[in-house]
């Protein structure tokens, strides 16, 4: 049975770009990364304060980077990083194109069935809306029957479209959806508080006709490493790091340098793996 | 009540049934997803069903300044297929959606007067990519045309544009059947660009549903399934076409399957 969907993923595979792609990898990810000397991770550069390539510098900087980074060092390998995008991040992973995903992807059961991640997560977030200055939208139920901009992927897309009843339009990114807000294509757009808080900050004259429209974040979801399914050996392994990283308070002084607002969940599980 | 119950009934059973050979379709249990899907359907077929018009009319309309003996006609119209043949459709798109879209609203005052949507830019985009194809196709066929033909009319008193409706264009359309249909089968797929602004036909929907259940596999199979038979039915048709058009000793005719 299992061998149909295999036989159609590799087909396709090699139908979209004319070479077989290693579905199926088992329990080697740990081993392949000592061997290799390299962590290869995949990572989300839409925006800071998570992921973003430095205007001068050209470098790749922001909270996944520095994550990712850390884990290296913890692995003691080299760190390699692949951007990836919430359209192809699952295949880059199940593909082997990466080792592990710091992609902005919070943990939902739908996706813990496809695959594993790491139990110690990284941060705890929900979505804000941002809006036009003087709109009638108070707060979330307000957005029932309103057009919202968001990203392809984001996991507020459920609940605004079924609990809130707002008409959803889904673009490929970040940016592509905050232009549509600006070009009147949407009511609001909906995004990670924490890139969206920044963003206003960084660029004040850009957004000065636009606030953030909502008092409270829409569905606070934990976000979590993914590695591949049955992958136990690499996942244990990192959650080692992950808890040791929360413990030392490293976590919480990179959210800081990557202005990162310093939530209640940070300072929790910084308590509950001191000492480690 | 009875047909809602046999409805669900099949629906659950198919989807158990795709679940014996490893693909999972249980997003159709969704309201929200499956809507949305089936809607993604049939805004594929109204985007093509327009598209295509409208790449038509404008690639006859090119095609007629190409030829024109007037540089002030042929000239832009030569620009414009450059133009639009030599840029990606994406990037033209998206330039006119997030861009030039933007321009007019505030030229208009505000957005709400804007009587352009994401669906316009598309039917437009594609389109005049889709007329700059044509337009190209059907100028090798006027061309291909031989000048004793021409001359005949013109010694019955024909006017240029009177040789190119009755003379010119419809042999120019039989030697160009089969290069329009191939660009008739590209717009098809090129309506696929729609879901980068968010319009929801069947790639956006199918991009929602598979970043929401990483479901990619099932879904991929479904869009390949699909556009592959509307490209085979296309191109059917243009073989049909080729053959009741056939001109005795002028231009190709394809068999078909």
């Amino acid at each position: 049975m299992k061998l149909f969907r295999l036989a159609a993923a590799a087909s396709l595979a090699a139908l979209m770009s004319g070479a077989i792609a290693g579905t199926a990898q088992a329990d080697a990810t740990l081993d392949r990364i000592k061997q290799r000397g390299s962590l290869i991770a995949g990572v989300i550069l839409s925006g800071a304060p998570f992921g973003y390539v430095d205007a001068k510098s050209q470098e790749q900087k922001g909270f996944n980077i520095d994550l990712a980074t850390e884990l290296a060092r913890g692995l003691g390998v080299k760190l390699e990083t692949v951007t990836v995008t919430p359209p192809n991040r699952v295949q880059f992973l199940q593909q082997g194109k990466v080792d592990l995903l710091i992609a902005n992807m919070s943990w939902t059961e739908e996706r813990a069935e496809m695959l594993d991640f790491v139990p110690t997560a990284f941060e705890r977030s929900g979505g804000i809306a941002l809006g036009r200055r003087g709109t009638p939208v108070k707060d979330w139920p307000d957005l029932k029957g309103r057009t919202v901009c968001l990203s392809q992927g984001a996991n507020f897309t459920k609940p605004l479209a079924e609990e809130i009843g707002a008409k959803i339009k889904g673009f490929p990114s970040q940016p592509d959806s905050l232009l549509a807000l600006k070009g009147g294509q949407c009511d609001a757009a909906v995004h990670t508080g924490a890139t969206l808080r920044v963003m206003l900050l960084d660029h004040p004259e850009d957004w000065k006709d636009y606030e953030i429209l909502t008092p409270t974040d829409l569905l606070p979801s934990l976000n979590v490493i993914w590695v591949r399914k049955g992958e136990t050996d690499a996942r244990d392994a990192l959650d080692g790091i992950m808890r040791r990283l929360h413990g030392s308070g490293w976590i919480i002084d990179a959210a800081e340098r990557n202005r990162l607002a310093v939530t209640p969940y940070f300072l929790e599980t910084r308590d509950a793996n001191k000492g480690r | 009540m009875a047909d809602t119950l046999l409805a669900s009934i099949t629906l659950d059973g198919a989807i158990t049934f795709a679940k014996g050979y490893g693909l999972n379709f249980s997003f159709l249990k969704s309201a929200y997803e499956r809507d949305m899907w089936l809607e993604g359907f049939r805004t594929t077929l109204v985007l093509i069903a327009v598209t295509i018009p409208v790449s038509l009319a404008g690639g006859i309309l090119l095609a007629g300044c190409l030829t024109a003996k007037n540089r002030l006609l042929s000239l832009p119209a030569r620009l414009f297929v450059e133009l639009t043949r030599n840029t990606p459709t994406l990037v033209q798109l998206v330039c006119a959606f997030l861009g030039l879209n933007m321009l007019i609203s505030d030229a208009l005052g505000g957005a709400g007067r804007n009587p352009f949507g994401a669906f316009f830019w598309v039917v437009t985009v594609v389109g005049m990519h889709g007329a700059a194809y044509h337009a190209e196709a059907l100028r090798a066929g006027i061309e291909a045309v031989p000048d004793t033909m021409r001359e005949a009319a013109r010694s019955l008193g024909f006017g240029r544009l009177e040789i190119l409706r009755w003379v010119e264009l419809p042999l120019a359309l039989r030697i160009a059947l089969p290069a329009i249909f191939n660009n008739l089968v590209n717009i098809v797929k090129l309506t696929t660009v729609a879901s980068a602004v968010a319009v929801g036909e069947i790639t956006y929907a199918s991009i929602m549903i598979w970043t929401q259940r990483d479901i990619v596999v099932e879904l991929m199979i479904v869009l390949l399934l699909f556009f592959s038979a509307i490209n085979l039915a296309l191109s059917q048709v243009g073989f049909w076409l080729e053959r009741r058009l056939r001109t005795p000793g002028l231009g190709p005719t394809g068999q078909g399957l």
